[in-house]
């Protein structure tokens, strides 16, 4: 059956910005915002936009995002004609076979996947982006103007722009030029990395970008370009919504926080849920001395000591006279009796040793950063871990 | 353990459970802050690899129906065999619609058990709480000849209740029944591992001699007439919900973290219907002291001694001590409640005062505003 559009999501890059969280998995399988993973996000954009057939293309480290995407039943992906796929490069009769070597690059390589379903158009998504977006709306904007490509943007401050790739719009509307962090921004249209393609007219770029030597196998850097200087029609989808890209630690810890507000993002409104495998546990228990004040706690959790502003995920524990302060907590991370973790990220399955400190609140000197704690740590007992630091799996602390 | 086959008793509905059973049976009885009591019965069957199971049902049956659904959460849903729902369809034409005892409910879908394939058929009650180690009563069942085994329990169980009396060999000699914990033997939690044939026959021996009941009947012949019965004892945490105030102090119960341990076991996950859900936010002036608290809640005012449901809206300046709120309620700025049993989708408007006591708490029926 011919489909209206497909999705294929890019989880393929290794997240190298958040260090010592994805130094086991891959950036999109990292946890964020108390019961998700990154690419929760993505994928119940898609369940909830009607998009039932999703390729996810992978290559770093993906055994964990394998067993975590599954049969893809936590987003109701798994459908009889559709469902969520894991995309791996993978070798050819006849052929040497070879790793993605870039977004457009690893699209080509599943040319054949995307051709079975015979599609009127395809969704590019990225791994690594928070929100909540119709992708039926932008599609219904994308097949109105008729365009060959449609691009989800946001308006940003002319001071972000420099940071972002911009689309600069004709007076038709359509974009007239597409600039990567530029010094001078014309435009405060910066791309979200959400495209819409007419799959015809992608496919033949694909093939013609492949055979260019000198690409960089990159949709920003060659595709859109391209598409550009043929006269194609791109036309800007304005997404007004929350919007962050997680690809920083920084960026991620801001993102988590920005979770404890409904207003940036509301995660309970129930008609358009966020899907995610649970771990099966009960309800969290708070204790006698328990103090919880502005959080999120999840299931699973033991809650004996004080946490405040705080992120925390299933399975957690903070035992008693321990501190949890603007923090990050991720499934099974074990805070021991006094304790203080402050600014911090900790890991899966990390031990913060009794009387230990990781973290320290801002002090307004650049060398101040949220401090980071791998997967499976211990932090010994009274151990001090300064802000800023990053602990990867494996070191003694 | 393929050479076994589930049924889970789920028809009951005590009278002494109330209004919290108007809307429901006993096993649909939400639990815990997310589960339903049958799941103890499933995951305990589950957690043993025995995927076949058969849910015998009655009354009331619609949101116990819902929370099943096909059984994936057991892993129940099933290409061969899996989760089969069995409302009553061996009824004689004039009956009246209410089983009289256990073999009648056997009875009633007699044409399904001749059907199971597997040798032994494990009999459990929806209404327990217990995380039962049925590899381990599995075990005890082979490892002797007695064809059937009675799942008891070391924990001491309140009101009245059937108790196995046990020989020097560890067999059961004799049952009592309707006894409180001062009396011999050790309580019965109602579940049986039984081969196969000889449910049949005490089926059929009952049906012929117009018998109802399990216990008192079939099983006081069988035993009288010289049959060997195991039995095995339950370790851990074990309580029968049969009335308002044994629901109630069973969920309290949970609050001890020893009790909690032995209910939800690491080790032998309770598995329960997944929901679409959120964590819980806790508001700048909330406090949770000594509570359960389920996922998709906003809680800013404070509870303590609490089970709280998943959905629960609890304003600043509210107080609970000792209650149970199910999903969906709503609890109002300023409202003061103690040892209230709110069911679902309950809406308490500002200030209102309710206060119950542990052996008499108030239960608020169903969607009620006060």
């Amino acid at each position: 059956m011919a489909k209206k559009c497909i999705a294929m999501l890019l989880a393929g890059g290794q997240g190298s910005r958040l260090y010592a969280l994805t130094q086991n998995v891959a950036k999109p399988n990292v946890p964020f915002g108390g019961k998700y993973r990154i690419i929760d996000f993505p994928l119940s954009n898609c369940a909830n936009s009607g998009i039932d057939t999703v390729g996810v293309l992978t290559q770093y480290r993906p055994q964990r995002l394998n067993s975590y995407i599954g049969n893809g039943q936590p987003w109701d992906l798994d459908v009889a004609d559709g469902g969520v796929y894991i995309l791996p490069p993978y070798q050819s009769a006849g052929e040497k076979g070879s790793w993605f070597s870039g977004t457009a690059n690893a699209i080509y390589q599943n040319i054949g996947f995307i051709d079975s379903y015979d599609p009127e158009n395809v969704l590019i998504l990225s791994g690594d982006h928070i929100y909540k977006m119709d992708y039926d709306d932008m599609l219904r904007d994308h097949l109105a103007h008729d365009a060959a490509c449609t691009i989800s943007v946001l308006q940003v401050s002319m001071e972000e722009a420099t940071r972002f790739g911009i689309m600069n719009v004709g007076e038709d509307g359509f974009i007239s030029e597409f600039e990567e962090k530029p010094a001078h921004p014309k435009s405060d249209l910066a791309s979200m990395g959400i495209y819409i393609f007419n799959w015809k007219k992608l496919r033949a770029y694909l093939i013609a970008d492949e055979n260019d030597p000198e690409s960089s196998k990159d949709f920003g850097k060659n595709v859109i370009p391209a598409m550009l200087n043929a006269g194609e029609k791109l036309w800007p989808y304005r997404f007004d919504g929350y919007w962050r890209d997680v690809g920083t630690i920084t960026s991620l810890w801001d993102a988590n926080m920005d979770m404890l507000s409904t207003t940036l993002i509301n995660l309970y409104d129930p008609s358009w849920p966020i899907g995610s495998r649970s771990p099966v546990c009960p309800p969290h228990v708070t204790g006698d001395e328990a103090r919880i004040i502005h959080s999120i706690v999840t299931e699973g959790c033991e809650i004996y000591g004080h946490v405040e502003n705080s992120v925390l995920s299933p399975n957690v524990r903070v035992d008693k006279n321990a501190n949890v302060l603007y923090s990050v907590l991720m499934p099974g991370a074990v805070v021991e009796e006094g304790a203080v973790v402050e600014y911090a990220i900790i890991g899966e399955n990390t031990v913060v040793g009794a009387n230990a400190h990781v973290g320290a609140p801002p002090d307004g000197t650049d060398k101040w950063g949220v401090a980071t704690c791998g997967p499976d740590i211990e932090i010994r007992s009274g151990a001090q871990v300064p802000s800023g630091a990053m602990i990867y799996t494996g070191e003694e602390v | 353990m393929k050479d076994y086959h589930g049924i889970i008793f789920a028809y009951s509905t005590e009278n002494e459970l109330r209004e919290l059973v108007s809307v429901r049976n006993t096993a649909a009885l939400p639990f815990c802050g997310r589960y339903r009591l049958i799941d103890f019965a499933l995951s305990s069957l589950r957690n043993a690899g025995v995927f076949n199971v058969g849910i015998i049902m009655q009354k009331e049956y619609q949101s116990l129906l819902n929370h099943l659904g096909s059984g994936k959460p057991w892993d129940m849903s099933r290409r061969v065999g899996g989760l089969r729902i069995l409302p009553p369809f061996g009824l004689p034409e004039n009956h009246s619609g209410k089983y009289d005892g256990t073999v009648e409910a056997l009875n009633a879908v007699s044409s399904y058990i001749k059907d199971i394939p597997q040798e032994h058929v494990i009999l459990l009650k929806g209404n327990i709480c217990a995380n039962l180690d049925l590899d381990a009563a599995i075990e005890l069942h082979e490892s002797t000849d007695a064809p059937i085994t009675a799942i008891c329990s070391e924990h001491a169980s309140e009101g009245r209740h059937h108790r196995c009396v046990l020989d020097e060999n560890g067999f059961v000699e004799k049952m009592v029944y309707d006894r409180m914990n001062d009396c011999e033997g050790v309580p019965s939690l109602g579940g049986y591992i039984i081969h196969k044939n000889l449910l049949l026959q005490l089926m059929d021996m009952c049906k012929a001699a117009n018998l109802f009941r399990f216990h008192k009947d079939a099983i006081a012949t069988y035993l009288r007439e010289g049959g060997k019965m195991n039995a095995y004892i339950h370790k851990g945490y074990a309580g029968t919900v049969s009335s308002v105030e044994a629901y109630y102090r069973i969920n309290m119960d949970m609050l001890n973290a020893e009790n909690r341990r032995s209910v939800f076991n690491p080790k032998r996950p309770v598995f329960t219907k997944m929901h679409e859900e959120v964590s819980t936010y806790y508001g700048e002036k909330a406090q949770s002291r000594n509570s359960l608290v389920a996922d998709n809640c906003i809680i800013e005012g404070e509870i303590e001694n609490c089970i709280v449901f998943s959905g629960a809206r609890i304003a600043a300046g509210a107080k609970l001590r000792n209650c149970i709120v199910m999903d969906g309620c709503t609890v109002g700025e300023g409202c003061d409640l103690k040892c209230v049993i709110a069911d679902k989708n309950v809406c308490f408007s500002e200030n209102t005062v309710l206060t119950g006591a542990p052996g008499l708490p108030v239960v608020v029926p169903k969607n009620f505003k006060i």
